[in-house]
């Protein structure tokens, strides 16, 4: 295989992990404040989608800069769903929260195919002509942005969560909610805001992969939060670090792996595409961690 | 007394009875027993592919209203009219078995028409089966619904285009049409193979295109290599790796095997992110308004089978009734229909004129009335004008056509217009400019026509290790390439270069290693490990 064609799939498997890590850190950080696993984090991400396609459509504005107004809306939306969902069962016990949260997901789904039908929605981006030479590969310039984007969204994140107040009070919940509480820290302002905040990362998940020129339909976000939920667990429940290691290597590895597979395979002189693999070596790679390392690459026991 | 009373009361209540049955079947011109024929449409009207389903169920209510307001369905002698019995899929196997178990079981239908996705068509036929039903299928495209020998097929007929089909008139295109037009603007020659790209869909569905497309190649002959074949799973959404693995395989077109969604995504994620701008091939039931909306300016010039168009009309006879039959499902419904509405529309006038000729709802006589109908085609183009079905297989024949999206400034969409076969084409197919062929010494960007210098040499290369002779044009030279003026010099010539390559001790290049060095390697470490734990 050509160096180019190996530095174009990479940076394809970038993307992807871009996606991922979004998504799991939203998810990290639901669960590292109120210990709940929300099962509907992908629909969280197709509203998202849905509501950058919305206003796009209707204003026609650039949809990068329609991202922050997606991720408002959505961190709106996770307000009411902790308030008037989670809040209500909290303490009742974890199976009450998993089928709210897999309630959530049909609801979720009905209400879009309801709004905007089940027909498949796409936009184009305003640079979707301009490439980028770097060497003997051209990248669209749509890719770089993401890539980019994504890393000044976590930059931001790890400053708001190290050094404003905000940020220091959910760490403390998620460390230790009966201390936090004693300590006067409002823990279910803390939950309130850690599932607006993990809306609003889900929100720019799905902002991101609309623009690139995904599609999106009421039923898109199950096969992305399966994922998160693999980087998830592969970082480390609750570890941040771990989620944006894990989306990483999942993103370039189930891009790559296949391909690898398929020269190995030729060495042996079978011809056979596992292209088809992709998804597959995502939980090939979750079963491989949880067996060597149960809690995760930065997880930490108990959890 | 009170006995006397009861049985009195009893006595009244079974004459009154009795009465008001006659009473009731008094006056109706209807068929003695037969109030209705009741069909029931198989279609995902929920779940993925609920707009499809919608457009079936649309469609044959369409159909069914108007076979109704002309009397109903003639069944020996006397008009029955048509009620229509909605069985979900909701676009899975277990529901489709679901749907059409109840259609059978409690609706007690007589005929079954849909069946859209041959994964969920070939879990549900099996009730259909056991309970000898007639199903005439119009949604699934793999042949195995009729030819599958683990159950009875007999009650099966398949109105639609199968896999094996659509490849057929596609690839008998590309020949006829696309590859001269790559040949001539890129001075090929013509014992070159067309170098075929394949992406298709890990499906019966997508198996069954690419084993089309072998069969095609194979029966016709068609100078075509297939230089990569890549498959995905089914509602993939990132194709940028896959697609890049079939561009460094050089091809001159690319055939995609793929549903509406993924389709988009392919194209546009070809063109605009991997930038592999060839010619993609696309199977009919992407022939959609969401797919032109989709592609967008991507999708131009891309190739489009087809039998039925939202857009795009065949000229001809079919024309006018083309039109009446949109205008009336946009009039009934507000939209315009599709191909799998078209199919199921045709489905219910089959149904009802294969009633009619049996005379009776009898499902035997319902079948064997289906197995030598022939009737005028309908709203979709047939071979040689008629819907009947095959003996072998019980299976239509369509009459495929080809179509080539080409941009509408007006509306800001791509719209296709029908390029073969030419007793129906609107215009002619266009090669863009920016087109880049596969893999070839001889192509460049300064593409040379006939009026350069052209000579008819002999001529021997590195891959045809043969003197042949044809003409060449320009700049024709490429390495390995040896030309001479008469058959007697490159004869001598090619003899030399054979004998020159046996005597010459080159450095042995290493072999890949094969099964037999994993065998190897994997057994000595089995060694050391049991020797190993042997010393423990």
């Amino acid at each position: 295989m050509e160096p180019g064609v190996l530095i174009q799939i990479l940076v394809w498997g970038l993307y992807a992990g871009c996606i991922y890590i979004l998504l799991a850190i939203g998810l990290n950080l639901i669960f590292g404040v109120m210990k709940v696993v929300n099962f509907a984090h992908g629909e969280l991400l197709m509203l998202g989608a849905y509501a950058t396609f919305w206003i796009y459509t209707l204003s026609g504005v650039n949809p990068y800069l329609i991202i922050a107004l997606a991720m408002i809306i959505l961190g709106i939306i996770g307000v009411f769903i902790e308030r008037l969902c989670f809040r209500p069962i909290k303490g009742t016990g974890k199976l009450n929260e998993i089928f709210l949260s897999l309630g959530l997901i049909y609801l979720f789904q009905n209400l879009a195919a309801l709004l905007w039908t089940t027909d498949s929605r796409s936009i184009h981006s305003p640079y979707s002509n301009v490439s980028v030479s770097v060497g003997s590969v051209r990248l669209p310039l749509d890719y770089i942005i993401i890539i980019l984007f994504t890393i000044v969204f976590l930059i931001a994140f790890q400053l708001f969560m190290k050094r404003t107040t905000i940020g220091r009070a959910m760490r403390a919940t998620s460390q230790n909610r009966d201390a936090a509480a004693l300590m006067g820290i409002n823990v279910e302002r803390m939950d309130m805001l850690s599932f607006a905040l993990g809306s609003a990362l889900a929100a720019a998940a799905g902002s991101l992969w609309l623009i690139s020129g995904q599609i999106v339909d009421p039923y898109m976000g199950s096969i992305p939060a399966i994922k998160a939920f693999a980087v998830v667990i592969i970082g480390g429940l609750g570890s941040i670090p771990g989620a944006i290691v894990a989306g990483l290597t999942l993103g370039i590895a189930e891009n790559v792996v296949p391909l690898f597979m398929q020269s190995f395979a030729g060495l042996l002189g079978v011809s056979m595409s596992f292209t088809a693999w992709k998804d597959t070596i995502a939980f090939f790679i979750l079963i491989i961690v949880l067996v060597i390392r149960p809690t995760g690459i930065f997880g930490e026991k108990g959890e | 007394m009170k006995m006397n009373k009861k049985y009195g009361i009893l006595f009244a209540v079974l004459v009154v009875s009795v009465l008001l049955v006659f009473a009731t079947s008094v006056g109706q011109s209807k068929e003695p027993g037969v109030e209705e024929i009741k069909i029931g449409i198989v279609a995902p009207l929920t779940g993925g592919a609920s707009t499809t389903g919608t457009d079936m169920w649309q469609s044959a209510v369409l159909a069914a209203e108007q076979i109704n307001a002309k009397g109903g369905v003639d069944v020996g002698g006397v008009y029955v009219p048509i009620t229509l019995v909605k069985g979900d899929t909701e676009t899975s196997r277990e529901s489709g078995v679901k749907a059409v178990t109840k259609l059978i079981t409690e609706d007690k239908v007589d005929l079954l028409i849909g069946g859209f996705s041959s994964g969920i068509t070939y879990a549900d036929q099996v009730v259909a089966a056991e309970h000898k039903v007639p199903f005439i299928i119009t949604g699934a495209s793999s042949p195995i619904v009729t030819r599958r020998t683990d159950i009875d097929t007999s009650y099966f007929f398949h109105h639609c285009p199968t896999t094996d089909d659509y490849p057929e008139a596609t690839l008998l295109f590309v020949n006829e049409v696309v590859k001269p037009e790559i040949y001539e603007r890129f001075n090929f020659s013509e014992d070159r193979p067309l170098r075929l790209g394949v992406l298709y869909q890990d499906s019966k569905y997508g198996e069954g295109v690419y084993e089309g497309i072998r069969k095609a190649i194979e029966k016709h002959n068609l100078n075509m290599e297939i230089v990569s074949a890549e498959k995905f799973k089914m509602s993939e959404t990132d194709f940028r790796t896959v697609l890049t693995v079939i561009k460094e395989s050089k091809p001159d077109v690319v055939y995609v095997a793929a549903f509406l969604n993924e389709q988009t995504l392919i194209v546009t994620q070809g063109r605009k992110d991997v930038g592999m701008n060839t010619i993609y091939l696309s199977v009919e039931c992407n022939d959609d308004p969401d797919y032109y909306t989709g592609v967008g300016r991507w999708g131009e010039y891309s190739i489009q089978e087809s039998r039925f168009s939202p857009y795009a009309i065949p000229s001809g006879p079919i024309h006018e009734v083309v039109e009446k039959f949109k205008e009336d499902f946009k009039n009934r419904w507000g939209t315009s229909p599709s191909m799998m509405g078209a199919s199921t529309y045709e489905g219910v006038y089959i149904a009802a004129e294969a009633i009619k000729n049996a005379g009776t709802l009898d499902k035997e006589k319902v079948r064997a009335s289906l197995v030598e109908l022939e009737m005028p085609q309908i709203v979709e183009v047939m071979q040689n004008g008629v819907i009947n079905f095959s003996s072998d297989y019980r299976e239509s024949k369509f009459a495929l056509y080809m179509e080539q999206l080409i941009w509408n400034e007006s509306v800001g969409e791509t719209r296709p217009k029908i390029v073969w076969p030419d007793s129906i084409k609107e215009t002619d197919f266009v090669l863009p400019d920016w087109y880049e062929p596969g893999s070839s010494p001889a192509a460049t960007a300064t593409a040379t026509k006939a009026t350069e210098e052209c000579k008819t040499l002999w001529y021997f290369d590195e891959e045809s290790l043969k003197c042949q002779q044809k003409e060449f044009c320009g700049m024709y030279m490429y390495k390995g390439l040896r030309t001479f003026e008469t058959e007697e010099e490159c004869k001598a010539a090619l003899d030399k270069y054979l004998r020159e390559k046996r005597e010459v001790k080159e450095t042995p290049a290493p072999e890949e290693p094969g099964f037999e060095a994993f065998l190897t390697i994997a057994s000595l470490l089995a060694i050391a490990y049991m020797v190993q734990r042997r010393r423990k």
